[in-house]
């Protein structure tokens, strides 16, 4: 004994035809939905085509696909995701500093240089 | 994360396959499956959230698990779009459950579809558009998850059902439900 499908899996058959790019009429006949049902798959060809795929960002595309490259080369990343907003902070923070060392030293230096030179 | 097999004719059929043995092998493989997901992720993402930057922060989320988890992956019947697709649905349920004060936009301002047809059809194909997104925005939140997967992501129902945690039965039968509701308000 076969059992006949239910009408919920013929539609669902019809739209696996629609998926395909087969036409609502076709699809529906195709997987035998009775006429009743076929304004279903008309409805699922609208909702097909109302529904465009977004697009993606290229920038955060690509800020994603960096940040899982880098991910991928230090699986620790994965395990401690906050780690990495703390080591980058820790980094501007270390380089903020030698920076200011560095303004700092050069702008002594050259005040001392300036004061030989003036003597 | 544990899939239930789905896969009843012992098939492997799963086109990711070999990219996933890939990355299992060397994560840095995983760009190949990044590439084939981005959007689909994205807009699955979006079309449920209904704001970029939400959208954004849960498909990055998803790809970084899904990266994270991809040695625990194994072909057990369910395929590698649907263990990704479940990651993202886990992802977009922990937003919508933290962002109860947010405004979100509505699925109305979700740019309309480019159309190259004459300028006549295009009128009538954008009313109906918006008639469309605001009937699917009034779905119950399984029948438009369905809905998305289904027509956005391609999703089959029984991929769709292990995304969800349903059947593929009680899958085809939300779809059903979801596309009478479409109908009668593309009627009224």
């Amino acid at each position: 004994m076969t059992l006949r499908p239910s009408t919920a899996e013929r539609l669902d058959r019809a739209i696996d035809h629609l998926l395909t790019g087969a036409p609502p009429a076709v699809a529906a006949a195709t997987a035998g939905l009775p006429a009743p049902q076929r304004a279903l798959v008309e409805a699922a060809a609208s909702v097909r085509s109302a529904l465009v795929a977004s697009v993606v960002a290229p920038r955060f595309e690509a800020r994603l696909g960096a940040r899982l490259s880098g991910a991928a080369t230090s699986p620790w990343i994965l395990r401690h995701p906050g780690r990495l907003i703390v080591s980058g902070a820790v980094g501007s923070a270390v380089g903020v500093g030698v920076t200011t060392y560095a303004v700092w030293r050069t702008t002594r230096r050259a005040s001392a240089a300036h004061r030989l030179l003036h003597r | 994360m544990t899939i239930e097999p789905i896969r009843q004719d012992g098939t492997t059929a799963d086109a990711d396959l070999g990219d996933v043995r890939a990355a299992q092998r060397d994560r840095a493989a995983f760009g190949a499956l990044y590439r084939r997901y981005i959007d689909r992720v994205y807009g699955y993402c979006f079309y449920l959230l209904g704001d970029h930057h939400d959208a954004e922060d849960a498909t990055e989320r998803t790809f970084l698990a899904a990266l994270g988890a991809i040695e625990r992956y194994r072909d057990e019947g369910a395929s590698f779009r649907a263990w990704l697709f479940r990651i993202a649905h886990n992802q977009v349920a922990n937003t919508l459950r933290g962002r109860a004060r947010r405004h979100a936009t509505p699925l109305d301002d979700v740019p309309e579809p480019m159309v190259d047809d004459d300028p006549a059809g295009l009128v009538g194909l954008a009313e109906e558009t918006r008639r469309l997104r605001r009937a699917l925005a009034t779905l119950p939140e399984d029948r438009r998850q369905v809905v998305i997967l289904r027509f956005v992501d391609g999703l089959s129902a029984r991929e769709i059902g292990v995304v969800l945690g349903r059947s593929e039965g009680a899958v085809r039968v939300l779809q059903h439900r979801a596309l009478r509701q479409l109908a009668q308000a593309l009627r009224s």
